[in-house]
């Protein structure tokens, strides 16, 4: 089944109007009609075009796994509850003020520098939280502005809409830090590849983000101005389980509150994504149970086996072997998404056969709807 | 080189119709004129005021019709003759005055409004007609036939007001008001005003004021007496006269345009013999002993006049009051012969005589007018209408369209009038949402903005631009501010009042008389009563909408933005275009994804083109403004501003 020729009005009836969008940015950018503000995607005007890569690209449009997988890995969709992968394990920024500022092990933030350094890419584009600790996509052009990007306040954040503003004549080799709604439009953009936009070939590298889920940037961003003096906030996190609490952290206080105080916020679309471990990423990076101050690094393109082995060699990188147990919770909790977002597409969609905007095949829709989910 | 001013008594002149009227009141020796701008009334101001000082009266453009009037009864009372002028949206807002001035009478110096109706709203939000109101208030009325009648009745309605002791009104129409004609001019009088306002309190002799509408009866009763004694001078009036046989198949009673369009078309059918034309100058009160002279002409009367069937009314009145006078059959806009709206054409006039006669007529084939506009269509360029390039309404409205879909709470417009209401059409992205009369924007808004006890929740701005600011959104304002309403005041402020030609306000820092002024700004104003103001260029695009998004996103106080950039058409006087434009070919998209012709098919300024067959846009090089704003929203990078 081949992707519908569709456009704009199409991209609202079936994903924004529908609450599916996941304010990727794919779709704007590159086009003067769709722009994100404060967490939708607002229509400036009327578009007549019955065909736009707005739809093409849309992480809820039709998405054909095996086609992506084809085209990312050469093989396709697969068994593995994390996608394809090369190895997993764990590391650790060895610089020290990457350290200070990273979310749990500056990983991404090394990882990006060094890309720069190494010439793998010219820019990264990456998000950052201004002093009003609203996220913001950026374009970093050196390790001091990547460095920038470090940590995270978990707002969703049109990353993408960034990359599609970079001048399409510029054709420098980029790098991009994306959740795997993200990671998904990119690699739909490196199946078709875009017009009158950047030149997708110039993605040299593609490093995702463990995701769960979004905070929505209207009204998780309402809830927290409310709640915590943000211009002072130094960092957010989300522990590992079984914390299951959002904590903000002034210097050294903490103010924490529940998970499920946090969860009437996220982005009603997450409930829909089968994609923890952006399964179509180069490298996947996320933090690891138990383990304070690591994260957990699944490599899974020769991209990303060369960059992580040349951190090894430069000393960029401390790495070790994610122990045994945390593989086995990560496969776990990876499954359980899918189950979960399986679920809800078919109690929303009323049959397993119609699958809203997924194309997967009927066997992996069983065993993911069979699968274990542990706890 | 002078113009209608000149003093050359006896010559003849190519005066337009509002030059004319000026002209009479030059002729009047008036010592004080007042006047807010509005087509098809403006040029009697525009000719003025540039005179004014040469020939030593004050001129001045007020902040709007109403102040205009009273500061021209206030030279009346003070015995200088005062002229006022406005179009028919003016003689709305100065009713309140009228009303109470009707009643007490004048000073010593005589007083003429004069109200330019606009039949089509060829440039206006309506079409009323202004006569209604002489009947309605009790004002003795005359409006002229052609240019020298403009000249020559406004002269006259300033004796005529200083006989009455009362106001007296001219109404002009845009063809009388806008087209020229020859006029004989008469001696121009060197008056010496002593002003002095003689109703001044006396302690010897302690009374009430003459100028003041107390008790407002008996005052009423000598209005009316006033009018009886109108009606006895205009029986006699050189201004009505009859034209035709004694014994007319045909008696038409006409005024005004109507009545050049009536001569034009009787001449035309050759019909002098048979039609016999009754021309009214003085339109109340109505002599009614002349009319009934002639009611006898023929047994077929019809009536024709702009816009409302006025004259047609008072004769039915006359006649149904009139036992003794054979019942005639009328036609006109109550029978259907001509139309109850827009303006007169001589073919309308034509098919109406030729209908109630029963003469075949047919001035032109039949598929006449549908071959004119084929062969028409390929003159013409295909323009629609269209702010002037380089405006910075367009880019003050894109910011609106932009900011209000962003904000994504299907926010609203309010309108107001200036070049800005093109903004209900396309060249404004039809942002403006509403549109009624000057102030209206901050009213209506007022009245939204306090809807949140009903679940409102759009978000409300308010445009309005410099000039009509502070004609009459001031007090709408205050008034939002005083009861908390929730709006934006948008200020499109262009210093200057552009539709109209130019003339200064009070934030121009100049008066009429071209002299320098204090520079009343409406940021002082707005912060004095306490709102919140933001100043942005409407050429930053992204700035004017991040400050609009802010502002409609807090809910507390008042807030103003105000946009602010010269009028191109004043700046491009004074200075060169500041961009070159060009089109990088190789970069336009067109109509592919990542534009679909955005510039030429939404921003539409005139300065841009389709190339249809290259599927590019195109700089008009001729009309392009070079204000550099469409570089700013082209997707693709691909318009490009060099500094010219």
């Amino acid at each position: 089944m081949a992707v519908e020729a569709k456009g704009s009005r199409e991209l609202f009836k079936e994903v924004i109007e529908a609450g599916l969008c996941t304010y990727c940015g794919a779709c704007s950018g590159g086009c003067p009609y769709l722009v994100p503000y404060k967490g939708k995607i607002a229509l400036l005007d009327n578009c007549t075009r019955d065909e736009g890569q707005c739809y093409g690209y849309c992480p809820r449009t039709f998405l054909d796994m095996s086609a992506i997988s084809q085209q990312v890995f050469g093989v396709p969709y697969g068994e593995d509850e994390l996608g394809t992968v090369k190895e997993v394990m764990i590391a650790r920024s060895t610089g020290k003020r990457i350290k200070e500022k990273g979310q749990y092990g500056g990983t991404v933030t090394a990882l990006m520098s060094l890309a720069l350094a190494e010439g793998l890419i010219d820019g990264a584009i990456l998000t950052r939280t201004g002093k009003d600790k609203a996220a913001s996509a950026y374009l970093a052009n050196s390790a001091a502005e990547v460095l920038q990007g470090a940590g995270s306040n978990y707002l969703a954040c049109p990353v993408l809409e960034t990359y599609n503003r970079t001048p399409k004549d510029s054709h420098r080799k980029l790098g991009i830090v994306g959740v795997p709604c993200q990671v998904i439009a990119l690699s739909k953009m490196k199946q078709k590849p875009p017009e009158n936009r950047p030149d997708i070939g110039d993605v040299k590298l593609v490093v995702g983000l463990f995701c769960t889920w979004a905070l929505s940037p209207d009204g998780f961003y309402k809830f927290l101005k409310e709640n915590v003096d943000l211009p002072k906030v130094t960092r957010f996190d989300i522990p590992p389980p079984p914390a299951k609490r959002f904590d903000a952290y002034i210097g050294t206080e903490r103010k924490s509150f529940p998970l499920e105080q946090i969860r009437q916020h996220t982005m009603p679309t997450c409930a829909y994504c089968l994609d923890m471990t952006a399964e179509f990423a180069d490298i996947s990076v996320g933090s690891v149970e138990g383990l304070e101050g690591w994260n957990t690094v699944i490599v899974r393109t020769r991209t990303g086996a060369e960059l992580m082995e040349t951190a090894k060699k430069k000393k960029k990188l401390e790495i070790d072997k994610l122990p045994a147990q945390n593989l086995a919770h990560l496969k776990e909790a990876s499954l359980l998404k899918k189950k979960r977002a399986l679920t809800e597409i078919i109690k929303r969609s009323g049959s397993k056969n119609k699958l809203l905007y997924l194309g997967l095949s009927p066997r992996l829709v069983d065993k993911f709807l069979n699968g274990q989910g542990g706890k | 080189m002078p113009g209608f001013e000149i003093d050359a008594p006896g010559t003849s002149q190519l005066l337009m119709g509002n030059e004319a009227i000026a002209r009479g009141a030059l002729e009047a020796g008036i010592g004080f004129a007042s006047a807010y701008p509005g087509t098809p009334s403006s040029e009697i101001m525009g000719s003025l005021a540039p005179v004014a000082k040469k020939m030593g009266f004050y001129a001045e453009w007020s902040v709007n019709e109403a102040v205009a009037i009273e500061a021209a009864a206030g030279a009346s009372f003070a015995g200088v003759r005062a002229i006022t002028s406005m179009k028919q949206n003016g003689r709305s807002v100065v009713a309140d005055f009228v009303s109470t001035i009707v009643l007490t009478g004048l000073g010593k110096g005589g007083m003429v409004m004069v109200v330019c109706d606009d039949p089509q709203a060829h440039s206006s939000g309506n079409e009323d007609d202004t006569r209604t109101m002489a009947k309605w208030f009790d004002i003795p009325m005359l409006e002229p036939g052609n240019y020298q009648e403009a000249k020559d009745m406004t002269k006259y309605l300033f004796d005529l007001s200083e006989q009455l002791d009362s106001i007296c009104l001219l109404r002009s129409v845009t063809r009388v008001s806008h087209s020229r004609g020859n006029v004989k001019l008469g001696e121009l009088p060197r008056r010496k005003y002593k002003a002095y306002f003689e109703e001044a309190h006396d302690t010897r002799n302690p009374k009430q004021s003459k100028f003041v509408q107390n008790p407002p009866p008996p005052l009423h009763a000598a209005q009316h007496r006033r009018l009886v004694k109108a009606q006895a001078i205009f029986e006699s009036s050189p201004f009505n006269w009859y034209r035709g046989p004694e014994k007319a198949d045909l008696l038409i009673i006409t005024a005004g345009s109507g009545w050049l369009h009536t001569q034009e078309v009787v001449k035309k059918l050759k019909l002098e013999n048979r039609v016999g034309i009754l021309k009214l100058g003085t339109l109340w009160p109505m002599p009614e002993k002349l009319v009934r002279q002639h009611l006898n002409k023929s047994s077929k009367i019809l009536f024709v006049e702009e816009v409302d069937p006025f004259i047609e009314r008072n004769v039915m009145e006359l006649v149904a009051s009139s036992p003794d006078i054979p019942r005639p059959t009328f036609y006109g806009k109550r029978s259907g012969h001509l139309n109850e709206y827009g303006e007169l054409t001589p073919d309308i006039i034509i098919k109406a005589i030729t209908g109630i006669l029963g003469i075949p007529y047919q001035g032109r084939d039949a598929d006449y007018a549908k071959k004119a506009e084929e062969l028409a269509k390929n003159l013409v360029p295909k323009r629609s209408l269209a702010l002037c390039p380089g405006c910075p309404h367009r880019a003050t409205l894109w910011a609106v369209k932009t900011a209000l879909k962003m904000d994504g709470r299907n926010g609203v417009t309010t309108g107001d009038a200036g070049c800005y209401s093109m903004g209900t059409g396309a060249t404004g992205f039809f942002q403006v949402r509403e549109g009624h009369c000057m102030g209206a924007s901050c009213g209506i808004a007022t009245g939204l903005g306090r809807l949140g006890q009903y679940d409102f929740n759009q978000p409300v701005v308010a445009l309005c631009g410099d000039s009509s600011f502070f004609h009459a959104n001031i007090p709408a304002f205050i008034n939002g501010i005083w009861n908390k309403s929730n709006y934006t005041l948008l200020i499109l402020d262009n210093n200057a009042t552009s539709m109209t030609g130019f003339q200064p306000h009070p934030g121009t820092g100049m008066v009429a008389m071209e002299e320098a002024t204090q520079v009343i700004k409406p940021e002082d104003l707005c912060r004095a009563v306490g709102a919140r103001v933001e100043i942005c260029d409407p050429f930053d695009l992204k700035q004017t909408t991040d400050a609009l998004l802010g502002m409609m996103a807090d809910n507390k106080g008042g807030k103003v933005l105000i946009s602010r950039r010269e009028c191109q058409l004043v700046k491009a006087r004074k200075e060169k275009a500041k961009y070159k434009m060009h089109v990088d070919t190789e970069k336009c998209v067109g109509e592919s994804c990542g534009c679909d012709r955005l510039c030429t098919r939404l921003f539409r300024c005139p300065g841009l083109t389709w190339d249809k067959k290259a599927g590019k846009s195109k700089i008009d090089t001729v009309l392009c403004a070079g204000c550099g704003v469409c570089a700013d929203i082209c997707p693709q990078g691909a318009i490009i501003k060099e500094e010219a």
